[in-house]
């Protein structure tokens, strides 16, 4: 189950990451992982145990204390400034609480997907081109809802309002998607709609995509990959089918139970 | 045992009541002394305010001559709280913690903010006649200095409770400072900042009707020259007259101000 | 990344609303600047030669004095401000005294009924309305010049601010500890100083000490019309264009209210 340290080649490369918060806590103890081109990868583990740190990583909203995250062939640990916001650009990220800006209209939301990749100007101005525009009202569309693109953010419904999240995120043209437990605020059949939209997107658009859940039905439902994660440690690495009861009772240190499942 | 324990935390409470009692009394022994405060005077002046207030039967012949003072005082509290509303934006995003650019200029700006706050509005007014010469001008700058002060704080206080999730989504999505504070920060604080604005004009209304006490122009030059010609049925006129705008523009602002939110 | 998907390029039209929205919020944002230039035009302001001359007469001195500022009358600074904050305190405990059995009268949940409710808070709404300063000079007029007047005429405006709070806070207590204490068989002062102050006192207090802040910068200005305080001193300086002592002053006056503004404020927080 230990991986094999050779060199960190793919589309996403963790290389020997440390995190270290401010509190003194590791978080991540040496992480290294190559996860390559369309890749659609579920991590999994208790509370607690680095999952959202290690996505973080990958778009440097948390910065490693030592070791680097490579994406697409930059190096995102050490990238500031322009260098960062352009890599940042590239990476779609989807909230467990969805971080709308709940004032604002849908298609607003979506739109400031877009403004990693505009001059500051027209940021500023809200002067997007056409071809923008009518890309986020095309994104929305993908995500289901196109005709709720002027309501104001705030009175969607949960998993509406993930699927602005998603729409925002596809707006960026990302090659990359993080998503830090996209359901856990939702209903179970809400959660399975949300999750197979985010597959088919991904799959649709060759977009590698990295998921934390929580649920182990769930992740060997979507899964490409799983990565098991214990104490910051990465102790599991394998396919759905390799990801057996035993396996997950390894991962989580404890037997699994009802609660461990979404359900249908 | 047990009631030791209970005993103890109320005797300290005791002491400490009884402390801070002869403090205050202390306090206020000196500021007897300091002021030389001659307590007679509250009867003197009561029956003194009653008489004044018994004279103000107000001449409604006064009125044409009030009504340019009166509009120039709306004036300035209006251009006032306009330009001190563009100017303290900015600094609103530059004196909160969560939109700030480095701590550096935060400090400054809290520090600027801080000092523009603490000066009252009628010594800004009194600076700036002995700098910009008698008139409506130095009024406008005065009660501008004041409005950002206020506006800014009222403003970064806002903005540093907002809902800091847009704002991690639009750092994720690789926004500069400006974009994400157009698209993440205003939606959020654009109503509570309007119905600050209005509030600060009522403020601005009720300091421009004495600034011209130190004759930074409006209605209080003439207020003043009323009252020191004892032109009591004048001064009934102007006083009414000063009533009824401050409450009238209170009502639309509380009107407008609860509609908003 | 797809290439196979087409590259969209029609843009939905925004509905009705939405459009009217918009429009309205571009024509009152053009109102407000309309209304900007038409005071700003009609507002007999000085020309730019005359403004231009008198910062050249004033600016360069005024700020070579405020680098300097003249340490010789620090010490008149320094009294006159303690001056103004005794001038405070009084003027605000004055206010505090007058505006208690008013703000009761005024809630019209205690005491009364609702029969005095309405004239009570006419009553406050017209002192707050009343400016300060004007009843600082009736003082003036009255008492002579002298801090006595500045502090009646705090005492009487600060009734107005404080009536208002103290009745909304009588407005919003708790009934239940009224009841308990009049179910022991308790009477009305009984009620009174076992239910309802205790209840109201924390917050009375806070709203005091914030009136007091107001008041400091308030005490501050009253001496430009003579009512008392470090006005009167300041503005002296500033007719005859002193422009170091007047940076002197402005310091005093700067870091008094500042220091008082954190202290206050920090017994405030732990007030509520
Ligand atoms: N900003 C932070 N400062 C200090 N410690 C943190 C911070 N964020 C997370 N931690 C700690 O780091 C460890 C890993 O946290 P992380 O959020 O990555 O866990 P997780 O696996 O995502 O858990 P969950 O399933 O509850 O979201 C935890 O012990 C957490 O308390
Ligand atoms: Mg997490």
């Amino acid at each position: 189950m230990t991986e094999t340290v050779g060199p960190a080649v793919g589309h996403i490369a963790f290389e020997d990451v440390e995190v270290v918060y401010k509190t003194g806590l590791k978080a991540l103890k040496g992480v290294t992982l190559s996860i390559p081109k369309g890749q659609f990868v579920v991590v999994v583990g208790l509370s607690g145990a680095g999952k959202s740190t290690l996505i973080r990583t990958v778009n440097n909203l948390v910065t490693p204390s030592s070791g680097r995250v490579v994406v697409e062939g930059v190096d995102i640990t050490h990238a500031r400034g322009q260098a960062l916001r352009a890599a940042r650009s590239d990476i779609g990220m989807i909230f467990q609480t969805f971080n709308l800006v709940k004032r604002s209209s849908v298609i607003r939301n979506v739109l400031s997907g877009r403004l990693g990749d505009l001059p500051a100007w027209r940021g500023v101005l809200s002067a997007f081109p056409k071809a923008d525009q009518a890309y986020a009202h095309d994104c929305l569309a993908r995500v289901g809802i196109p005709e709720k693109a002027y309501v104001r953010a705030d009175a969607l419904s949960g998993g509406q309002q993930q699927r602005v999240g998603i729409a925002r995120a596809l707006a960026q043209r990302p090659s990359v998607m993080l998503a830090d437990e996209p359901v856990a605020s939702l209903d179970p059949p809400t959660s399975h709609a949300v999750m197979s939209d985010l597959k088919r997107i991904a799959r649709e658009d060759g977009i590698t995509t990295i998921v934390n859940l929580h649920f182990i039905d769930m992740a060997r439902d979507y899964a490409d990959r799983i990565i098991g994660m214990r104490d910051g440690v990465v102790v599991f690495d394998g396919t759905p089918q390799e990801a057996t009861d035993a396996a997950f009772e390894e991962i989580y240190g404890r037997p699994i139970d009802d609660k461990d499942l979404r359900g249908a | 045992m047990p009631d030791q324990a209970a005993a103890l935390p109320r005797a300290t409470g005791r002491v400490k009541s009884f402390v801070t009692l002869a403090l205050v009394a202390a306090l206020f022994v000196v500021a007897f002394g300091q002021t030389k405060f001659n307590l007679g005077a509250l009867f003197t002046g009561a029956s003194d305010f009653f008489r004044f207030f018994g004279r103000l039967t107000p001449d409604l012949t006064a009125l044409p001559q009030i009504w340019p003072p009166l509009l120039q005082t709306i004036q300035i509290a209006y251009v006032a709280t306009i330009i001190g509303a563009v100017i303290a934006i900015p600094l609103v995003f530059l004196a909160s913690a969560n939109t700030a650019v480095d701590p550096v200029s935060m400090w400054l700006a809290r520090t600027l903010l801080t000092v523009l706050r603490s000066i009252p509005d009628l010594l800004w007014a009194a600076l700036f006649v002995a700098v910009l010469g008698l008139g409506a001008l130095p009024g406008v700058v005065a009660l501008t200095l004041f409005s950002i002060g206020v506006l800014a704080k009222l403003g970064s206080e806002t903005v540093e409770s907002i809902d800091p999730g847009p704002l991690e989504a639009l750092k994720a999505v690789g926004a500069g400072r400006n974009r994400t504070i157009v698209f993440a920060v205003v939606p959020q604080i654009a109503a509570t900042m309007v119905s600050y604005m209005l509030y600060v004009f009522e403020i601005n209304v009720r300091a421009s009707v004495v600034i011209g006490f130190v004759g930074a122009g409006g209605i209080g030059v003439l207020l003043q020259t009323y009252m020191n010609f004892f032109d009591y049925p004048g001064l009934g006129a102007l006083i009414l007259v000063i009533f009824i705008v401050v409450l009238a523009i209170d009502g639309l602002s509380v009107w407008a101000r609860s509609r908003l939110i | 990344m797809s290439a196979a998907r087409p590259i969209p390029n029609v843009i939905p039209p925004a509905p009705a609303h939405v459009r009217r929205n918009r429009a309205m919020l571009i024509a009152g944002i053009a109102v407000l600047v309309a209304l900007f230039i038409l005071a700003i035009a009609t507002m007999s302001l000085p020309t730019w030669s005359r403004v231009a001359s008198g910062l050249q007469r004033n600016a360069l001195p005024l700020l070579r004095g405020l680098v300097r500022p003249e340490t010789k009358v620090l010490e008149l600074a320094w009294n006159s401000m303690v001056v103004t904050f005794f001038m405070a305190i009084l003027g605000t405990a004055l206010g505090a005294l007058l505006a208690f059995p008013l703000s009761f009268i005024a809630a019209g949940n205690l005491l009364g009924g609702t029969r005095w409710a309405l004239p009570g808070k006419s009553l406050l709404v017209a002192v707050r309305t009343f400016p300060e300063i004007v009843l600082a000079v009736i003082f003036v007029a009255a008492a002579g010049p002298g801090p006595t007047a500045g502090i009646m005429a705090m005492g009487i405006h600060s009734i107005g601010y404080l009536g208002k709070v103290f009745s909304d806070v009588i407005e919003g207590i708790d009934q239940g500890p009224m009841e308990a204490i009049r179910a022991a068989g308790g009477n009305q002062l009984h009620t009174f100083l076992f239910a309802v102050v205790p209840q109201v006192l924390p917050e009375f207090a806070s709203n005091v000490l914030y009136r007091f802040e107001i008041n400091l910068r308030s005490a501050a200005v009253l001496g430009m019309v003579g009512a008392g305080g470090i006005g009167l001193p300041l503005i002296q300086r500033l007719q005859f264009r002193r422009w170091a002592e007047v940076s002197m002053f402005l310091i005093v006056i700067v870091a008094f209210i500042v220091v008082v503004d954190a202290l206050s404020s920090r017994i405030r927080r732990r007030l509520v």
